[in-house]
């Protein structure tokens, strides 16, 4: 470039080849490099998917991951309130690799920790915060718009498996999530568990998974085994628990009861009820196969959906539905929906091939339908079937699906059976033989009573000899005798007292005899002193020793 | 001006390498052998190209993230920009106005001051030699000193390898930040400021500007 060297070396082609020298090849690679770089920076970022959800709660801008089968596969870019201020948009940039999981049926959820006694899941989203999940659907592809759901939705259903429904009283401890056992080995699990409104009833989704689904039969019972069974016997409290997880968390237990028929394999969507417990379930095996209807003339307070029908005791069925939408306008009689499992009856019952039409034959021999009281302390009632004797004649009728079982009512005829029942009891009694033993009982008395007065004879006549012996003259001086013979006994003490005759000469000798005790003493002085005072006398010896001095 | 007399005038070039001055006619340094010219050959050439290729890399750098932090909070990735902007907000003034300074206000002045150098040198720009070769030592000087950002990564990435509380991976920015650095100062070492008084005498000469 500089100019000697260009004076110096005019040719044209040298210029040109210096005008374009290599350097350049530097910023053009430079160019390339940095637009390549730019791009794949924003080829590389993906789509945005627009998701829609009620609240953005642990959603985080530029943290929270959307993920597929835990894997990784987008993150949210952007949360904004959707335009009617009712809910969030988040702008998720999905990787390009994955583009593909945005397609109609797509499901996306957000995960947050949940943290229970069974299972401890999405533990670190409680770190990290949540996640979206992504459940990649089977529509056309691409979409980029999706409403996320507020609920995890159930399994999959492109994941095998059986999908059934429980229905149930009470929902209990029994939760989305809580596991389904099978001989206590897990088999499957609760996904929803939803309160059908009409029915008063609580459904619950359960899948069951592929490997086990088997195991569900017809005239599989499920029962709830969330609760501590305490059951009071002739040998004591029974204490059963079911396992420590299912205590905590709820869970349910199915398996065809003993003496049950397993029947064919079910199919998905069928409809199971949910017992409260294993004697429950137990006390239920019947397939039910006829709705019957029931129309009852009295009050059925204490009839509830659920409640037991029985044949003699046995349960063959259970109540349905009771409502008056089933009776016909102006009947004021109680319509009540049963289903019973006409197959138990049969075996009950004599004499019956055609299976089909038990009912009616049952019927047609005076099959009729009480209420009766099931527990005095509840007031529950439940229905009971049998055979009354002396019925009046009726026929199986129908009613759209259902097959009205003629009632007996519950007012006069039981009452009449009652009062019936109650005198053959009477009857029954072994009256004469109690008289018998009421007379021998009676003759054994006057016998104890006759001993009894000669008993009293006798102790009166000891009482009178006793008077003879008390009125007698004897025994009336002996008193006077008494009186003398103290006074002379109060004579001779006081003749020993101080001032008696006793007494004086007493110490009269007393004296004297400390007078002898007091010569003897100066006696026995003067001996020891000299004892040959004895021999000598007191004047016999010559010196004259003063004995006063002495003493 | 014209008493200063230059070595181009008198023929004689400084080696590019031992900085023997010695007649340019003998074309080989006589110390070192290595070719001699009066002025660094095709300078505003490379010059030019390098800062090309800089500005190039300059787009990228500022805009693909830096760094990728990973941890326990999430994922954040962080452009230059956005990593300034979040030390401003959180108070650290000091660091925000440090890494502002050093990766976006100096890369860009060097590159302005580079382009007015090369304009100046073509005649474009008017300024007297001595304050273009005042910024040109500068820029020279200050050059090196953004490569703090690529340093900073460098070591994060290597002490921040955490599992999953944290981890730090450099980003795509990185390597055109880092060739933005190279690239300026290849631009800068290409540049030859004696191009100035060439410049300035040819103007003081009343001539016309150069012919290339």
């Amino acid at each position: 470039m500089s100019e000697e060297e260009q004076s110096q070396e005019p040719r044209a082609v040298v210029r040109h080849r210096r005008r374009w020298s290599s350097v350049w090849v530097v910023p053009l690679v430079a160019l390339v490099l940095a637009g390549w770089l730019v791009w794949k920076h924003y080829h590389d970022k993906g789509e945005l998917a627009y998701v829609r959800f009620l609240t953005a709660d642990s959603i985080e801008a530029g943290k929270t991951e959307v993920r597929c089968r835990s894997v990784k596969v987008g993150v949210v870019e952007k949360i904004e309130l959707a335009d009617d201020l009712l809910s969030v948009v988040t702008e998720i940039r999905i990787d390009p690799d994955s583009a593909d999981l945005l397609r109609g049926g797509s499901r996306l959820w957000v995960v947050r920790p949940r943290v229970s006694a069974s299972t401890i899941s999405g533990l670190s989203t409680l770190i990290t915060g949540a996640y979206i999940e992504l459940e990649p659907g089977d529509g056309p592809a691409p979409v980029n718009h999706f409403d996320g759901l507020e609920q995890p939705p159930v399994t999959s259903a492109n994941v095998p498996g059986l999908r059934l429904t429980l229905v149930a009283e009470d929902a209990g401890s029994l939760t989305a999530n809580s596991p389904i056992y099978y001989r206590g080995f897990e088999v499957g699990r609760v996904e929803r568990r939803t309160l059908d409104i009409e029915n008063r009833r609580v459904r619950f989704d359960v899948f069951i998974d592929d490997d086990y689904s088997d195991l569900v039969r017809q005239g599989t019972c499920f029962w709830n085994t969330s609760g501590i069974d305490v059951t009071a016997g002739a040998d004591g409290f029974k204490l059963s628990t079911p396992s420590l997880q299912a205590m905590v968390t709820g869970g349910a237990s199915f398996s065809v009861p003993k003496g049950g028929v397993s029947g064919g394999p079910v199919t998905d969507g069928t409809v199971f009820t949910l017992f409260t417990d294993e004697d429950a379930a137990k006390k239920s095996i019947f397939v039910p196969d006829h709705l019957c209807l029931l129309f009852f003339d009295q009050s059925v307070r204490g009839l509830s959906t659920g409640a037991p029908v029985e044949f003699r005791g046995i349960p063959i069925g259970r109540v349905v539905e009771i409502s008056f939408k089933h009776s016909p306008s102006g009947d004021s009689r109680v319509p009540v929906v049963i289903e019973i499992d006409s197959d138990t009856l049969a075996k009950a019952v004599e004499n019956i091939d055609n299976s089909k039409n038990v009912l009616e034959e049952c019927v047609r021999r005076g099959l009729r339908a009480t209420l009766s009281t099931g527990s005095l302390l509840t007031g529950a009632l439940y229905v009971d079937l049998d055979f009354v004797p002396g019925a009046a004649p009726a026929e199986l009728a129908r009613s759209g699906e259902y097959e009205i079982i003629p009632t007996e009512s519950s007012g006069f005829a039981q009452l009449q059976d009652k009062l019936n029942s109650i005198l053959s009891k009477i009857e029954a009694l072994p009256l004469d033989e109690t008289l018998g033993k009421f007379g021998n009982a009676a003759d054994e008395i006057a016998i104890t009573v006759k001993d009894v007065r000669s008993t009293l004879d006798e102790a009166e006549a000891a009482l009178a000899e006793a008077k003879k012996l008390l009125a007698r003259d004897e025994t009336q001086n002996i008193t006077a005798e008494l009186e003398a013979t103290l006074k002379e006994v109060r004579s001779s003490v006081s003749s020993l007292g101080p001032e008696g005759a006793v007494q004086g000469d007493l110490s009269r000798t007393l004296d004297e005899l400390r007078a002898a005790l007091r010569a003897f003493k100066t006696l026995s002085d003067s001996i020891e002193e000299k004892p040959n005072s004895l021999l000598f006398g007191r004047e016999s010896s010559g010196n004259k020793e003063p004995k006063a001095k002495k003493r | 001006m014209s008493e200063i007399r230059s070595a181009a005038d008198e023929g004689l070039a400084s080696c590019h390498l031992c900085g023997k001055v010695s007649p340019v006619a003998d074309e080989h340094c006589p110390r070192c052998g290595s070719r001699l010219h009066l002025r660094k050959p095709h300078s505003l050439e490379r010059t030019w190209s390098f800062l090309i290729a800089a500005m190039a890399f300059y787009l990228p750098a500022n805009l693909l993230p830096i760094m990728n932090v990973a941890g326990l909070g999430g994922n954040s990735r962080d452009t230059i920009m956005s990593g300034v902007i979040n030390f401003w907000k959180k108070g650290d003034f000091l660091v925000a106005g440090i890494i502002f300074s050093a990766s976006i206000m100096i890369p860009i002045l060097k590159m302005i001051a580079l382009i007015w150098l090369c304009l100046a040198a073509k005649g474009f720009a008017t300024a007297s030699p001595k304050n273009l070769a005042r910024l040109y030592h500068v820029t020279e000087l200050v050059g090196r000193w953004s490569m703090v950002d690529v340093f900073v990564v460098a070591v994060l990435v290597c002490l921040v390898q955490m599992g999953i509380i944290s981890t730090v991976t450099p980003g795509p920015a990185i390597l055109s930040f880092a060739l933005v650095v190279v690239l300026t100062m290849f631009s800068a070492m290409s540049f030859d400021p004696r191009l100035f008084w060439d410049r300035h005498e040819k103007d003081a000469a009343g001539g016309s500007p150069a012919t290339p």
